[in-house]
């Protein structure tokens, strides 16, 4: 074993630890509300902050963790492979060979940026054993993560003559071209879409992840409404309780636009100087301000192309778009490839990126039939809702009635949305849940195809057809709804297997 | 209009499923009489037992003798050169085309009842889903992955 052997940059330890201690900070905080404030008590001190002894034992054993992960942890390259070795008590070796390495990504965080490092996690070609499958170094100078991909790059050459003996003279004019062949790659890429300080406002303020924040809120100002001191504050304004109903509503709509301006900043720093680069094969996404994201997707692991448009962006002619990758763990798999840009000029870069899929838009309509479908159903369900809130709120419940045309538009919405396009190689669909999303999928992505029908869907004719995609270790299954029922079997025949074009079937190309 | 797949499951299969009915009506039928007792004890309204004894019945019908009849005369499967071809569902009849290209890998299973009848299921994966066929006869069950992987083999990975 006469490689050398690496660790990792020795800021790892305390990346390790603020990690955990970020898990740590919320059942903290809790604790703390709970105990803390319980006043005067006649027992020891060690049962009355037994919270905080615990947090101070826990916070010493993740310090400690987080070193003896650090200092337990070495890689190098032997034999074509990556090769990890980690653990305390249980040394965990993975042995990663180069030629399963799809892509690397690099995280530049905090903690990384003072001392130019990077954290490096490795992406292999999907086995079905999940997030196993891949592995992360935490901190590691720029020349180490550059010579991980320099040894990678090596490997690969060298897989490609190595096993032939016949083409040994090949080898090793290979060889001697080698160091050429690195430095065409250090030219710069050409940037295929980057944001402009505009486009990137736009997208903070539209972001769809407001929701999400939103209800988190929610929950923090139910909890915070405890700790407000409303016996002190109205003590002797019992009678004037409306004006604190007031205060308090002005609280909540405060909540809500700091909240807002937050997931503002925070969109706007996670994808500062958004970048999409193309190298050779890969395609390599760079964003953020304080902490730098760097992902690496290989064009041939893209199984479909996904261009979404939430209402207020779809508007003003805004979109984004998602591609569905078959490597990656979790979200991982579904990547923002443009955040966000204008309809009509994101049709261009992309044609640039994928020349054999056709993005013009679905034109095939799904026609009367299905229409019903669209909001006979939810009108139903939402009754039920509706007719126990009218009964229990009697004169004032009857306002529920506002969400049935609600509801019925919606549906209407949806049924006009949808649309679709069968072409020789590739579909397109269009639907919509809130956002539009028009999904270009090539023939070759598609998995397997679904038909579903219930017993009213049989009546009318009508059926509901899925295209199943992989997307990392799960699946992405657009479908098109209530769709005339001998349409939705053109899908499946355009589907099927035809003698007469047997070659464009059986060995369908990249 | 899309002709059905052409296969059905072994006669036997709709055993089995009845089989498996009459297990959870029992095992309902014995949470019922445990209500029952408890309703004796407490001297509740005999409209509880009235009603239990309606959901024993019909869940009994239902879980023994219909649900296993429409499901078998609805479950259908094709397996050709380059396709399989699936039809099943009690409620939404569902029809799946997975290409042969696509076929990642195929197994075969069979629990204690299904072997009882000689019979096994077979599930065929995709990098994205699975799907299986219940009931078949074991030797049929066999045959059919051994050509599935067969025509599979030819597969080029596209993810």
């Amino acid at each position: 074993m006469s490689e050398p052997r690496y660790k990792l940059h020795w800021i790892s330890a305390v990346v390790e630890t603020a990690k955990a201690l970020k898990e740590l900070i919320g059942p903290f905080v809790i604790l703390v509300f709970v105990n803390g404030f319980k006043g005067e008590s006649t027992a020891p001190w060690y049962i009355q902050y037994w919270s905080l002894i615990l947090f101070g034992v826990l916070l010493v054993f993740t310090l400690v963790s987080g070193i003896v992960k650090w200092r337990r942890f070495d890689y190098w390259f032997e034999d074509q492979e990556l090769r990890i070795v980690s653990g305390l008590f249980v040394r965990k070796k993975r042995y990663i060979p180069f030629e399963r390495i799809q892509s690397l990504d690099y995280t530049e965080g905090i903690f990384h940026r003072p001392f130019q490092l990077v954290k490096v996690k490795i992406e292999t070609a999907g086995s079905s054993s999940g997030k196993d499958a891949e592995a992360e170094l935490t901190a590691i100078t720029k020349d180490a993560a550059q010579q991980i991909e320099k040894e990678i790059k090596q490997s690969k050459k060298m897989k490609v003559l190595g096993p032939e003996p016949a083409l040994f003279d090949q080898i090793e004019w290979q060889l001697i071209r080698e160091p050429e062949e690195v430095q065409i790659v250090q030219q710069p890429a050409p940037v295929i879409f980057s944001m402009t300080t505009s486009d990137l406002l736009m997208l903070a303020t539209t972001s769809g992840g407001i929701g999400v924040i939103l209800s988190g809120a929610i929950v923090f100002l139910s909890q915070i409404e405890e700790l407000i001191p409303y016996d002190w504050l109205f003590g002797e304004l019992k009678s004037f309780i409306r004006i604190g109903i007031f205060v308090v509503a002005i609280l909540v709509v405060l909540g809500f636009l700091i909240v807002w301006l937050l997931s503002v900043a925070m969109t706007f720093l996670a994808n500062y100087d958004f970048k999409v680069i193309r190298e050779k094969d890969n395609l390599v996404i760079t964003r953020g301000l304080l902490e730098k994201k760097r992902v690496t997707v290989p064009l041939k692991r893209v199984q479909n192309i996904t261009i979404t448009e939430n209402p207020i962006r779809q508007l003003f002619g805004y979109g984004a778009v998602i591609i569905n990758s078959a490597g990656g763990v979790g979200e991982g798999s579904r990547i923002k490839l443009f955040p966000l840009a204008k309809r009509n000029s994101m049709i261009e870069p992309l044609q640039e990126l994928f020349p054999n899929m056709d993005f013009s838009e679905p034109t095939k309509k799904i026609g009367g039939r299905g229409k019903r479908f669209y909001y006979r159903f939810k009108l139903l369900v939402t009754l039920l809702p509706i007719a126990i809130v009218s009964y229990n709120f009697f004169p004032y419940g009857l306002l529920m009635l506002l969400l049935l045309p609600l509801v019925g538009l919606h549906g209407i919405w949806q049924y006009k949305t949808a649309a679709y396009t069968i072409l020789t190689k590739q579909l397109t669909m269009r639907f919509r849940t809130i956002s539009r999303q028009t999904v270009f999928t090539e023939k070759n992505r598609i998995q397997s195809m679904e038909l579903d029908q219930n017993y009213f869907h049989r009546r009318k004719k009508v059926a509901t057809l899925m295209v199943n995609v992989k997307s990392g270790m799960t699946l992405d299954a657009p479908a098109i709804r209530h769709m005339p029922q001998e349409d939705a079997e053109k899908f499946l025949s355009w589907y099927e297997f035809h003698p007469e074009s047997t070659e464009s079937q059986i060995e369908p190309d990249n | 209009m899309r002709r059905q797949p052409s296969n059905q499951l072994s006669k036997k299969g709709l055993t089995v499923w009845r089989l498996y009915g009459t297990i959870q009506s029992v095992i309902i039928l014995a949470i019922a009489v445990g209500l029952g007792f408890l309703s004796y004890l407490f001297d509740w309204s005999n409209w509880i037992m009235f009603a239990v004894a309606v959901v024993v019945l019909v869940n009994a019908y239902l879980s023994i003798y219909l649900f296993p009849k429409i499901r078998w005369q609805r479950w259908r499967y094709e397996v050709r050169e380059a396709e399989i071809e699936l039809q099943h569902g009690l409620f939404i009849v569902n029809r799946t085309l997975i290409p042969m290209v696509r076929v990642q890998h195929v197994d075969t299973a069979e629990g204690p009842i299904l072997r009882k009848y000689g019979l096994a299921s077979i599930t065929i994966s995709t990098a994205a889903t699975n799907h299986s066929i219940p009931a078949l006869v074991t030797e049929e069950a066999d045959e059919l992955r051994n050509r599935i992987s067969t025509f599979a083999r030819v597969a080029k990975d596209d993810v």
